[in-house]
């Protein structure tokens, strides 16, 4: 056990500093940089000369492999450079936005998981097929709907209209509500889609067909037999939706115009804030890292095969 | 200071009919409603005896960026500036007067090389520092000269810089290179809010935190949410308010609550929902909806040069002068405000606003004329293709132009102008793409042979700012932003140089004169609208003001019940 924790912590580190790496070339590769994007926008009047002064202070135009270094060695020691737009130290920027967007993104996550438990179990025990194809097809509506609409949508409806949500000065219980249902319906459908199909395959299998036989109600046999094997796609479909959860956030964000890494990374996207856009890439590296390796200290635990050596099973 | 409320809601009541027809809405109830609304609001207006209290919600399109006062030229960023500093002179916006403020009486020498400005007594910054000459010296040393170590770059309005000296706490003498006649303006502008001496020796990295901006204006910052929200504080002690703008006390709300909500929808839902009291920036679209229910669109005027799109003559295909004059009568402006914009929006006259210092009348120059624009084509030997597009050489007249994101509605805006172009036979590829790509484009004039531009600053020395090279440059000559151009217009220069340095005012404006005349002869650029700034407003929040480019005034804000 240690030996593979070992393992994944140095596949870890071999993760972080190739998405590093990738992320600096290819923000280099992108024509104009922050500087240029800041200073040379005309409402700053700035002249030739001083632009050019501030490229050399920024060290903006020093060789790639310096530039890499330097990052890199700043990045090592917990210092990820200044924010061109915001004028502030990027540490400033994730410490303001790191908690929000975890507090979104958890509280979506929770959501979702239990709206696809209840569509997929919805539509597999609804009493009437019609009623079941059609709750099937929900997963793929929520899918289809895009997030931005959604959010609209519902502050248009919620807080506008029926006025039950104030979207300006909300209670920090308020501010959630609305932020939550948007981020969390793209995340439901494909956890709720896996769900029902592996619902439906599991309860095929003869075991099933034993408890059923035994006398247990399909409902028992459902939750007691069923769920447990058909939670393992779940999860692992749960580890790739980290990268759907952050997209919804840079939506979820802007749309609800509160504060967090996603607004963040669409704002450093828009104007090439180089060094906060490579202290997002390296923490979502490391958000994905830690989730693939909850995922898989947790799949043994909900299915035991898995802790088996790959040999003995032959 | 208010808005002459009556003759504005009438014409605004005027401009929704339009919009609404060429909507092809239905007109009826939301004709009678907009009646309404309109008489309401105006004679909810009259009465008036300011009441002290409550906490204004405002929401800002976009986060501040840096708060360093120069950097006030981004919108967001003098929302806030405005209400936190305090500067040397007050531009009456009715007049366009230089009034005293933190400077009770100025003297100038002939020929404006030296400036004396004395201080009013008594005025302190937020954390207690009195504002004395040493301040206002060390505030204007930076402004001018920049400061290298620190990474201060020099402000826009200040030209010609040299230095201060303090001649006694309460004195303090500005000197210049040459003449800097646009200088007794610049201690109006928004970029030259006077901030406590040790907000200067930050690093110029760490001013986008507001907190560390301490100024002597009527509210203080107290706290931040960066990226999100910002509170602002009155200041009870405040009692150095401009004499002619109502009141020098204390102002009367006791807070401004800003939010930055990006969506144009949720800004103006939260408006109409009673969930917000102030908000910036509509587009015209909007206007008819804010209106219908009673709330008042504030419109101000940007006062410089107009919305516009430029040529860069280093370009080969606009480098003929035919061609220029062409496009410019192929351009109809009136058909753009009338299609896109509303009556706040009105079609530009001249090279910079109707109300801006120094304009003149040149419509004639700007006609709409596609039969002398199809002439001018043909006579400079741009023949019609197969395809509709003219050539001459093998090469086609196909110009692009980048959209320009903060300008309003410039991308319909350009892409009407291309239908314009196409009917003479002219093509324009309307470009979008990341602001790196669109900025380094812009640099090149065989990429981008015209670019949209504006500049808002009530003085004659707005169309140096926009034109010569090294300031903005929108026409890219030799020396400015573009390294390797060879294209430039001397005599342009050098009118625009004599502009900055004329101290006579009566002759400077006649200059201003000239230039606009020799810019549109040249047709180097053709002006489209006058910019506003435009706002929205719940009918309780009264006393909204607005200093000479349209950034808002919170100071004598004060909210009557609802």
């Amino acid at each position: 056990m240690t030996t593979t924790i070992a393992t994944r912590f140095g596949q870890a580190v071999l993760v972080l500093l190739l998405a590093f790496t990738a992320s600096f070339l290819l923000l280099q590769a992108l024509p104009g940089d922050a500087i240029l994007i800041k200073y040379q926008n005309p409402e700053m009047g700035l002249s030739p000369e001083q632009i050019a002064g501030i490229r050399l202070r920024y060290g903006a135009d020093a060789p790639i492999w310096a530039q890499y270094g330097n990052t890199l060695v700043n990045f090592l020691q917990g210092s990820f450079g200044y924010s061109v737009q915001a004028g502030v130290p990027v540490n400033t920027v994730l410490a303001a936005n790191a908690w929000p967007t975890l507090r979104l993104a958890s509280l979506g996550v929770v959501v979702a998981v239990l709206l696809a438990g209840l569509v997929a179990f919805a539509a597999t025990l609804a009493p009437f097929n019609w009623l079941r194809n059609a709750l099937q097809m929900v997963p793929s509506l929520m899918i289809s709907v895009p997030v931005f609409w959604l959010g609209i949508m519902l502050i248009q409806l919620f807080s506008f209209r029926l006025r039950l949500v104030p979207i300006i000065n909300p209670s920090e219980f308020q501010a959630l509500i609305l932020p939550v249902a948007t981020l969390a319906v793209p995340i439901a459908a494909p956890l709720a889609q896996i769900l029902i199909r592996s619902l439906d395959e599991i309860e095929t299998q003869p075991f099933v067909a034993v408890a059923r036989a035994k006398g247990a109600s399909r409902r028992f046999v459902l939750w007691h037999h069923v769920l447990r094997n058909a939670l393992l796609p779940v999860l692992t479909i749960a580890g790739v939706l980290f990268g759907e959860l952050l997209a919804g956030a840079v939506v979820t964000e802007t749309v609800f115009g509160i504060n967090g890494l996603g607004r963040v990374t669409e704002q450093a996207v828009s104007n090439q804030d180089t060094a906060v856009l490579q202290a997002i890439v390296v923490l979502a590296a490391l958000g994905f890292v830690l989730i693939n390796l909850f995922v898989d200290l947790l799949a043994p635990l909900i299915d035991p095969r898995l802790n088996r050596p790959v040999g003995a099973t032959a | 200071m208010g808005h002459p409320c009556g003759t504005r809601v009438e014409k605004e009541a005027n401009v929704s009919l339009q919009s609404l027809a060429l909507l092809h809405r239905p007109l009826g109830w939301g004709l009678v409603a907009l009646l309404l609304g309109s008489v309401s609001a105006s004679t909810a207006i009259a009465q008036d005896t300011p009441i002290e209290g409550g906490t204004l919600v405002y929401l800002e399109q976009q986060a501040h960026t840096n708060l360093y006062p120069p950097a006030g030229g981004f919108y967001p960023n003098s929302g806030i500036l405005n209400q936190i500093t305090d500067k040397l002179t007050w531009q009456n916006p009715a007049t366009l007067e230089i009034e005293p403020w933190l400077a009770e009486s100025w003297q100038t020498n002939a020929d404006a090389t030296e400036y004396v400005f004395k201080l009013r007594p008594g005025v302190t910054f937020s954390d207690g520092t009195p504002l004395d000459a040493a301040a206002v010296a060390k505030n204007f040393d930076t402004f001018g000269l920049g400061n290298k170590d620190l990474g201060y770059p020099v402000a826009e309005a200040i030209n010609n810089y040299q230095g201060s000296e303090v001649i006694d706490p309460l004195t303090v003498k500005f000197t210049f290179k040459a003449a800097a006649p646009g200088f007794l303006q610049a201690t109006s502008v928004i970029g030259s809010g006077i901030v406590a001496p040790s907000v200067l020796e930050q690093p110029y990295d760490e001013l986008g935190d507001a907190t560390k901006i301490i100024g002597s204006g009527p509210f203080v910052v107290e706290n931040e949410v960066l990226g999100q929200s910002l509170n602002l504080k009155v200041r009870e002690d405040y009692a150095w308010g401009p004499p002619n703008i109502g009141h020098t006390g204390r102002a009367y709300l006791d807070g401004i609550q800003l939010i930055v909500t990006p969506e144009d929808s949720v800004r103006i839902g939260a408006l109409l929902s009673g969930q917000a009291d102030f908000i910036r920036q509509i587009q015209a679209y909007d206007e008819a909806q804010v209106e219908a229910q009673g709330y008042l669109i504030h419109s101000a005027p940007t006062r410089g040069v107009n919305n516009n799109v430029t040529f860069r003559p280093e370009n080969p295909i606009v480098a003929d002068i035919k061609v220029r004059q062409a496009l410019t009568a192929a351009t109809n402006a009136g058909e753009i405000v009338s299609t896109l914009f509303s009556a706040h929006y009105p079609q530009a006259t001249s090279v910079i606003a109707s109300t801006a210092a120094g304009y003149v009348d040149l419509s004639d120059k700007l006609a709409f004329d596609p039969e002398k624009a199809k002439a001018l084509l043909d006579k400079a030997g741009w023949v019609v293709g197969a395809d509709g597009i003219r050539e001459k050489d093998g090469v086609k007249l196909e110009l692009s132009a980048y959209e320009s994101l903060p300008q309003p509605q410039n991308r319909a805006t350009l892409q009407l102008l291309s239908q314009q172009w196409a009917a003479v036979g002219a093509k324009l590829n309307v470009l979008a793409g990341d602001s790196g790509s669109a900025i380094q484009d812009n640099l090149d004039p065989l990429k981008t042979p015209l670019r949209p531009a504006m500049v808002g600053r009530a003085d004659p020395d707005v169309i140096k700012s926009n034109f010569y090279p090294t300031n903005r440059d929108s026409l890219l000559q030799k020396g400015g932003t573009n390294p390797n151009a060879t294209w430039e217009d001397p005599a342009l220069n050098e009118l625009l140089l004599a502009i900055a340095a004329e101290p006579d005012t009566k002759r400077r404006l006649e200059l201003t004169a000239d230039v606009q005349a020799y810019l549109l002869d040249q047709a180097y650029v053709i002006p489209i609208f006058e910019e506003p700034q435009v706002f929205a407003g719940a009918p309780y929040v009264r006393g909204i003001g607005f200093d000479a480019v349209a950034r808002p005034s919170f100071y004598n804000v004060w909210l009557a019940p609802r």
